[in-house]
């Protein structure tokens, strides 16, 4: 009995190792021989479900979080993904499904138990306390450290966040940006597995808020924590995740790295929810393994068939271009739609110019200095790099008057 | 036009002011009064307050009214509280309940509530003096302490809550270290209410006084059967002071409150 117990905290011991440094046991545990590394996710979430009233807010969503990386949740208002990040940090319960953490559910289990902490959206410090006692209430609850380390630890999250300094100051007497980093310090304290973040710059201006982008992810590189990020910002989402989570209506769209979800949408719904896209019905007349040739109005062209979609010929399909992704050209050019300039806005760094191509009117955004000067009222040739330009098949939801 | 409202406004103002404050005025002055009588102003003296302070029952009163008063105000104090954050962590319907079972003493005239307290008290054979008072006093305190430090709670963002529990705190912990905290001006200001209601409430006193328990305001009671003397102008006058004094220093707390308020 006894020499069982030892052997369960030695597998417990070398799965807390494992999980910290993966990379690096990987071969000594392989050389041990003990034929344990499983490479675990570090969360795993089993069919969620999830019910506000005859509500279905989470609906079956099942994916894995890995061990340092910062995955963002991003969707439309009420699309589910605050409800999650609640149920991962335990302050909703779920209907149905399991949360793992590190192979072991945590579902049911308090959040006071649950080794994950949560940087709110309003930032929630206490505001009876200054940042030293905010910072210092983790570990004092818990009791997991005396004062003299306390101190040290909170110099050491102060330090990491940059606000060294401001220990005796109260809640009020800080603005946004410095509320937001002490959110962020009190939560780090406890050296979470998971670091959940609530839409954390929704209240932050402009300016501020792409500063604290670039932060975020040098934080996130610098601690190995792994973040798990909700916003409804696509443009927040590409520029800090290694992985994004698509959310809508309750259910998982699609889930990528920014580059797969930028290029290459599996659906509708987040073709036209990441990007700026033209958005055009075509006809299919040919397909081949990488490519199809499509009918628009009067223009055949070849787009680029990633091959993830069943695209029949003779069927319609969807064609989505990133309007940042199309060329405008004075000369013939093959491949090309050819339109009238409906009119030229000159928006800072990037010129938008509208063109009319059959009876639809597709927006081209130019970065550069256009090849062509054109003025409304000019035919020109639209053509587009091959992978910004997707193929998809006609769906619910897709409706052809809204084109 | 404009004028000459404004004008008629702060006329109208001041005689409702004068009208509500005369009288009070009258106390204080007559308290300092040479002639025993209201009827004419004769000089001068503050011989009232000397046989005021000399008067042995009324010191005796006085003491049981304090004792009676603070004891009061710390149990509802109590009480109150933890109603009000039970409701709270309570569902609606929960919640509903606790608070109509707050409301309801407000709404009972004292009257009734006096007799119906007599007829149980005397039914479960307790002797009235001290714990009736207090039961009774606390039962129509507990209701405004529970009505203030709940306002205060609903102004607290639950998310603030949240966190505590998402940090590592048990329900207990948040609510020792994080709760109450922010409710403490609310309770302090609350309960220097119940310590001034229950010193100045004359009709539950009455029906629950013991024959050697008498609180200050019921003896003032009794004392005007033979008539105001200027030591009762000079009781009250007394009175009014302390009031002032135990309203300023709740004021006090509300003002701290709102400072600390994000």
């Amino acid at each position: 009995m006894r020499g069982c117990r030892r052997w369960q905290l030695n597998e417990h011991f070398d799965r807390q190792y494992l999980l910290n440094y993966t990379n690096f046991t990987t071969t000594i545990v392989a050389q041990a021989g003990k034929g344990l590394f499983v490479k675990q996710p570090l969360l795993s979430l089993v069919n969620i479900n999830k019910f506000f009233g005859d509500f279905h807010v989470l609906k079956d969503i099942s994916f894995d979080i890995r061990q340092g990386e910062f995955l963002t949740l991003l969707g439309p208002s009420g699309c589910g993904k605050t409800t999650l990040l609640r149920c991962i940090a335990g302050l909703e319960s779920v209907h149905s499904g399991d949360i793992l953490l590190n192979g072991s559910s945590i579902r049911g289990m308090a959040p006071n138990k649950r080794n994950v902490n949560t940087v709110f959206q309003n930032y929630a410090l206490f505001p009876h306390l200054n940042v030293y006692d905010n910072i210092a209430y983790g570990p004092r609850v818990k009791k997991s450290m005396g004062e003299g380390e306390l101190k040290g630890k909170v110099a050491d999250v102060l330090e990491l966040v940059q606000m060294l300094g401001y220990e005796k100051r109260m809640p009020h007497q800080l603005s946004g940006g410095q509320r937001q980093r002490i959110a962020i310090a009190r939560a780090l304290i406890n050296e979470p597995a998971i670091l959940l973040l609530d839409e954390p710059l929704g209240a932050l201006d402009l300016k501020l808020r792409k500063h604290m982008q670039t932060e975020l992810s040098q934080l996130q590189k610098k601690t190995g924590t792994t973040f798990v990020y909700v916003t409804h910002d696509q443009e927040e989402a590409l520029n800090m995740s290694d992985r994004i989570v698509v959310m809508d209506q309750g259910v998982v769209q699609q889930l990528g790295s920014p580059r797969d979800i930028y290029n290459n949408p599996v659906n509708y719904f987040v073709t036209t929810f990441i990007g700026d896209r033209n958005i055009l019905q075509v006809k299919v007349v040919e397909t081949s393994e990488t490519h199809a040739q499509v009918q628009f109005g009067e223009h055949v062209v070849t787009i680029r068939n990633s091959g993830q979609h069943r695209i029949e010929e003779g069927q319609t399909a969807i064609l989505a271009v990133h309007m940042d992704k199309m060329r405008v050209s004075c000369e013939q050019t093959a491949n090309a739609f050819v339109g009238e300039v409906l009119s030229v806005h000159y928006a800072g760094s990037q010129i938008r110019i509208r063109i009319k191509v059959g009876n639809k009117s597709i927006t081209v955004v130019e970065y550069q200095k256009i090849d062509c000067d054109c003025e409304a009222g000019d035919q020109v040739y639209v053509t587009w790099e091959d992978h910004g330009a997707t193929l998809l098949p006609p769906e619910d939801g897709w409706a052809e008057g809204e084109v | 036009m404009r004028m000459k409202t404004s004008r008629f406004g702060t006329f109208y103002l001041s005689l409702f002011f004068v009208i509500l404050y005369l009288p009070v005025l009258s106390v204080i002055l007559y308290s300092f009064n040479a002639s025993p009588s209201t009827a004419q102003w004769t000089g001068f003296t503050l011989d009232w307050y000397r046989t005021l302070f000399e008067d042995r029952v009324i010191a005796a009163s006085f003491r049981i009214s304090m004792e009676v008063a603070v004891i009061t105000s710390i149990v509802s104090a109590i009480l109150g509280t933890a109603s009000a954050v039970v409701a709270m962590r309570s569902t609606a319907g929960m919640k509903r309940a606790i608070q109509g079972v707050m409301i309801l003493p407000l709404l009972i005239p004292e009257v009734a509530l006096g007799i119906a307290l007599l007829i149980f008290f005397n039914l479960l054979n307790l002797p009235f003096g001290h714990f009736t008072l207090v039961a009774s006093h606390s039962l129509f305190c507990v209701p405004y302490v529970y009505i203030m430090v709940q306002l205060r709670l609903k102004e607290i963002d639950r998310s603030i809550l949240e966190s505590a529990r998402d940090l590592g705190a048990t329900r207990w912990q948040a609510t020792r270290t994080i709760i109450l905290p922010l409710v403490t001006p609310s309770i302090i200001t609350a309960s220097l209410l119940a310590l001034a209601m229950s010193l100045d409430d004359v009709i539950i006193s009455t029906y629950m006084s013991g024959p050697r328990t008498t609180t200050l305001p019921v003896h003032i009671f009794s004392m005007m059967r033979v008539g105001v003397t200027p030591k009762v102008n000079a009781l009250c006058t007394l009175i009014l002071v302390g009031m002032f004094f135990v309203v300023g220093l709740s004021q006090l707390f509300t003002k701290k409150r709102h400072k600390e308020d994000l």
